[in-house]
């Protein structure tokens, strides 16, 4: 059994179902530690004053704020938690919602919920209720210091309860803040029927199984070979030339897939929905 | 205007469209600087190499892999993008998916695709791009590497651009039988159920993102204000540790009788 990182109740009503959170997701990236190229000497983070250019040690270190510039209101951990005063250890619950109409892109960190001993009876309940209803809750709860919209949503058939900490609606960027050029001539008829064509060929059904990491792979043979001493060839990745003639690109991507508009390289793996 | 943090090619067949990525969340968090106690100079974290104690640029530092106890292998950036050049600077889109069948706990971080030229091929190639996805009504899935990692990413249509999310590979969720998740003897007796569900309807509304604001920001700032003004900030009480309810219906019965002002 994993070691949570925190635990606290999910609070519904007058219910509270004491539960213990983990991370939903493993870190499988390869972790390097920083290296001096010159000699190999490791990096170490200093903090610095630049007005005297000397080390700065931990104890005589504060966390300011600029209320304008060049004037700082210092404050310290327990006043930072003092924003935040929760009565309990809890996710309060406010709202229950139809799950399908959130749309992910609110969703920011996911973790896994298991009863805490005792809780398992009022768990399966919320589950049971969720699942029935279709619907997800929506609550807040502090979580080290600092209070958060969590979803709580029933996922897979495993009985299991998943928590995802979500943006506020402020920090979702509007397409329109974006300033993206648009054609003088909108895509023909003819290339949007191939297009279309195109992704029906690639079609296929989400198969978790099928995705891998290969970068990963390729980095840790590249960490061999370096480490016998070969010498490593450093291409500059290209970036492919931007299609000027869409029409012809399109033609030459289907006549490339074949003319049943599947891709050659699919192989027999890919279903056709 | 976000800045872009990769410049590429979207690549869908032999189509190919220059792209930048741009986040699609912004960060509103409240952030403090480190500062020197006694005289608040801001103060700034510098690379010091161990070896001799001198500062290094960042264009000298390399990355180190421990491949045995005390056996370092050195790789540059460079190298490190050779690893799989062709994932360092094109989106290649390999399939498209039924959205609905990709499980949200994947999902990391949305960000826009955004043509990155000025010429009306590209803009009329992403364009197209966008139209043929909005009528089929499917996620684009590829690959794209940043910095040091690999990271699978669904493609959509939002607001008539096309978001990109960041995805984790499937194996890097952790196993559900990790955890002692309530057996068969924990299944909800009907009256419960029926109470459960009612309490959820009760409690039932649409998602208005709106409602959910980052009180969390609002009263941050309040405390650095009653700071500036040299009030006293007290340290909050510890909460407390809510224990699992003794009776299950009864918790119910009482929620229900509440929400419905009985």
């Amino acid at each position: 059994m994993p070691r949570s990182i925190w635990n606290g109740a999910i609070a519904f009503g007058a219910v509270t179902v004491p539960v213990k959170v983990f991370g939903a997701l493993e870190d499988r990236a390869i972790h390097f530690s920083e290296v001096h190229l010159a000699d190999g000497g490791g990096i170490a983070h200093q903090l610095v004053d630049p007005t005297t250019g000397d080390e700065v040690p931990r104890d005589k270190v504060v966390k300011g704020y600029e209320v304008s510039p060049g004037k700082w209101v210092v404050v310290t951990n327990d006043e930072i938690k003092a924003a935040d005063q929760p009565r309990r250890k809890a996710v309060e619950v406010e709202d229950f919602v139809p799950g399908d109409q959130i749309d992910p892109v609110f969703y920011d960190k996911a973790y896994n919920l298991a009863p805490q001993d005792g809780a398992e009876r009022g768990y399966a309940l919320l589950v049971a209720a969720l699942e029935k209803t279709g619907r997800v809750a929506i609550g807040r709860v502090v979580l080290r210091t600092k209070e958060q919209v969590v979803a709580v949503r029933p996922a897979g058939d495993d009985g299991l309860l998943r928590m995802h900490t979500m943006h506020a609606s402020d920090e979702i960027v509007s397409g329109d803040d974006l300033d993206v050029p648009t054609p003088k001539k909108k895509p023909a008829k003819r290339e949007v029927e191939m297009a279309g064509k195109l992704v029906e060929g690639l079609a296929t059904d989400f198969d978790p199984d099928r995705y891998h990491d290969s970068y990963r792979e390729r980095v840790l043979e590249l960490v061999k070979r370096k480490a016998k001493g070969e010498e490593i060839e450093v291409k500059e990745p290209e970036r492919p030339e931007p299609s000027d003639d869409l029409l012809a690109a399109l033609q030459a991507s289907l006549d490339a897939v074949g003319g049943n508009g599947k891709p050659k390289k699919s192989g027999s793996r890919r279903k056709k929905r | 205007m976000p800045r872009s943090l990769w410049r590429g090619s979207l690549s869908f067949g032999l189509v190919n469209v220059p792209v930048a990525l741009v986040s699609a969340v912004r960060d509103l968090d409240v952030h403090f600087h480190q500062l020197h106690a006694d005289t608040h100079a801001r103060l700034e974290v510098r690379r010091v190499c161990k070896k001799g104690g001198h500062e290094v640029p960042y264009e000298e530092i390399g990355y180190g892999y421990e491949i045995e106890k005390g056996k370092q292998v050195v790789l540059t950036q460079q190298e490190l993008d050779a690893a799989q050049p062709e994932k360092t600077r094109t989106i290649d889109i390999t399939e498209f998916v039924d959205v609905d069948q990709i499980d949200p706990v994947l999902y990391d971080h949305p960000y826009f695709l955004i043509p990155d030229d000025t010429g009306e091929g590209p803009a009329r190639a992403y364009r197209l791009l966008v139209e043929v996805m909005e009528q089929q009504g499917r996620a684009a899935l590829g690959t794209l590497v940043l910095r040091t990692k690999e990271h699978l990413v669904a493609i959509l249509v939002r607001e008539g651009l096309l978001q990109a999310t960041t995805m984790a590979f499937p194996n890097e969720v952790r196993p559900v039988s990790d955890l002692d998740l309530p057996g068969k003897d924990a299944k909800p007796k009907p009256k419960e159920l029926q109470n459960a569900v009612a309490l959820v309807e009760e409690l039932s509304r649409d998602f208005e993102p709106e409602r959910y604001k980052d009180r969390h920001r609002e009263r941050l700032l309040e405390i650095i204000e009653r700071k500036r003004k040299g009030q006293t900030i007290e340290a909050p009480a510890e909460p407390e540790t809510p224990q699992a309810v003794p009776d299950l219906l009864e918790a119910l019965e009482r929620s229900l009788a509440e929400v419905r002002g009985s």
